[in-house]
Parts: C-alpha cells; structure tokens; sequence
C-alpha cells in the first residue's frame, strides 16, 4: 500500500481509537437521558468515521444530521468566514445539539458553527472532537469530549485527508512532511 | 456486547456480525473490480443520511485508492411518492467526470431514487457508474434499477438501524432490526 508509505509514524493506533471511542460514547451516555433525545451533528466530511462508530455506543435516544462547511480560499481568515454547503436538516431551536468534529485546531470553524448554533437558539450545545489541538488555538471554543490531545503536526487518517487523501487509513498518523510539502 | 435491545425494537433482523462480515465480502469484491485505480479516479459517493454507518465501514475496509464524497436529497413535500421525485440539496464536491462512481447507498425500495441517481451522474461523464447499497427489498420494486454490489434482500417490513431511521431515530444502532408495528401506526 503506497498511502502507507506515506506516513512518517502512527501517533493514534486502530486499537486506542476502538478503545476510546467506546469510553468516549460512556462519557455521553452519563451525561444524557432519552428524555433530552439531543441531536448529534456531524461536521463533514471528516467526522463522518468517528461518528460512524462511537454513536454505536450511545444508549441514549437521539437524533443525527449533518453539515458540510467550506472555508473561503485557502485557509481560515480570522473572523472565521465559512461558507455553508449542506445546512441542518432540523430546527434545532429549543433543542440539546451535540456537534461532532473530527478535529478541532484554531477553533475558528468551531466558533462559527457555534455562533451560528446560538442564533438558532439550541437549549444547549456541547462539542465532540475526535482530536484537539490546542496548541493551535486562535480563538477559546469549549470543547466537552475530547478523543485525543495530539501535537501541532500534520494528522491523516480515520476521516481526516491531505488532499483527498489518507481519509480511509484506520489510524491516526503523522504525514512525512516531504509530501505536503512538494504541492 | 451489550445487546439489550430499545422497547420499539420488535427483533434483529441483520446483527452487527453478519453485517460486518458481509461489508467486508462487499469491500474486497469492491476492491478486486476496482483494482489499479488512482485515488483521484475513484470516487464514493455516499447518500445521505442512510449511508453514512455502511460508507464508514465499507471505505475503510478497501484496499484500493478512493475518495470519498456525500450528496444530500430530498423529496419533495408536494409529489412524495407518487413520482419519486427528489431534489439534491447538496452536490458532489469532486467533478464527476472522467472518475469511477460508486454511489453509496443504505437501502433501494421502489427505486426511484437510484433511477434519479443514475439519470443525474450518468449525464455527467463519469468513467464509469455502479451502485453499492446494503439492502433491497424488492416487493417495493416500482421501477427496474440495477445494483451492483448488494448487501442484502430484506422483506417489505419496516427496519432500522446502521443509518435507517424511524423520524430521524435508531440510525446509529450496529445493527438492522425490525420496528414494532405499534410504533408507526399511531
């Protein structure tokens, strides 16, 4: 497989990403009953694999949708503009919204979303990320279940791409920096 | 494995096994016909809101180069059924042409829709145009629509679970089950 040989090291392994996916699933189930029956919403396209397996988990009723979101240009400007491609499916005013991110870096996307959430008027919103990294914070965002603190490098894998690519690898690694770095 | 089972649940019609083991019979077919493919001429494009727990376990299980992409559909409040007709409420990201298409789907029952699908890609020029889906139930047949790469024949019984849904709930269940009837008909 040449994908692999694009990975410089594996920092999150199949097996730690199963086994946390799970807890982290728990972490949810302590904390909702069938009776706040929140909507999870699932930021494309990334999250779509991490939502896909720890909701499994979940023993709680809820309900799902999705959003699709596209900065403006290459990369985030500081007011955090997106531009939304497939909104809510659902009114989500008066309701108990849990946005499911695949990672969370600046937090611009994040605080648009949650911004956005807000004028909608959610009886509450909390955040899942499969992974944060907040040495990359630009703006405060509250995060509420965390999969993994990863360093500031390059991660690939179980959602996340490099240009389309690397999405479908079962782990989380780093790329070797030779090939991002040739584009 | 917790199998303690929702009150709607009526019985498990497919477990999380059989499941598993057939995506995976899918995925390396999937992956033998597609063999030698670039990342970039492959595509999936997965169906929402059905199909995103048989895209997640489909995708990582192939062994050959892909891309992933979703489009989001909707029926329109005022024909339903009648006519099949749906809108896209949101398109492919990636161009179609020139690529291999798969489209990802979680269930065909009239057929309608993957007839659409067909229609709309295959003006498009893609390299080529199959359909992947996980369920069929062809006692809701009302037009003939080809499948290539199917999962399983069910019964016209209400299921849910891995992406289907009753009002929006059950989707994310590792498994199909069926409904019980006195949750629907009230």
């Amino acid at each position: 497989m040449s994908l692999f040989d694009d990975v410089e090291k594996v920092l999150i392994s199949e097996a730690e990403i199963k086994e946390r996916v799970v807890t982290l699933a728990a972490e949810m189930n302590a904390l909702y009953t069938d009776d706040d029956l929140p909507i999870l919403i699932c930021i494309l396209k990334g999250a779509f694999l991490f939502l896909a397996d720890f909701t499994r988990h979940l023993t709680f009723r809820h309900e799902l949708d999705f959003m699709e979101i596209s900065s403006y240009g290459r990369g985030m400007t500081s007011a955090g503009s997106v531009r939304i491609l497939l909104d809510l499916a659902s009114d989500i005013q008066g309701r108990n919204v849990i946005i499911v991110e695949d990672i969370v870096d600046t937090g611009n996307t994040l605080n648009y979303i949650l911004r956005n959430f807000a004028a909608r008027r959610a009886a509450s919103v909390r955040v899942a990320t499969l992974l944060n990294k907040p040495s990359r914070r630009k703006i405060e965002v509250p995060v509420d279940f965390i999969g993994f603190e990863v360093p500031d490098e390059f991660v690939i894998g179980y959602g996340l791409d490099f240009a389309e690519q690397y999405r479908n690898l079962p782990f989380i690694g780093v790329l070797k920096p030779e090939v991002y770095q040739n584009l | 494995m917790d199998i303690t089972l929702p009150n709607s649940i009526e019985r498990i019609l497919l477990d999380e096994a059989t499941i598993q083991q057939r995506v995976q019979q899918m995925a390396d077919i999937i992956s033998t016909d597609y063999a030698g493919l670039r990342n970039e001429e492959f595509l999936l494009v997965g169906v929402l809101k059905g199909s995103f727990m048989f895209m997640a376990d489909l995708a990582r299980r192939l062994t050959v180069p892909h891309r992933v992409d979703f489009i989001a559909l909707s029926s329109y409040e005022d024909s339903a059924e009648a006519t099949g007709a749906v809108r896209m409420i949101m398109d492919t990201r990636a161009d179609v042409a020139r690529r291999h298409i798969l489209i990802v789907e979680d269930i065909v029952d009239t057929g309608y829709t993957l007839k659409y699908l067909y229609r709309i890609f295959g003006a498009r020029q893609p390299a080529s145009l199959r359909t992947a889906v996980l369920l069929s139930k062809p006692d809701r047949r009302e037009v003939e629509v080809a499948v290539d790469y199917l999962g399983f024949q069910i019964p016209d019984v209400w299921v849910v679970g891995y992406g289907l849904d009753y009002a929006d709930r059950f989707r994310t269940l590792p498994y199909i089950a069926m409904l019980k009837p006195s949750v629907y008909e009230h």
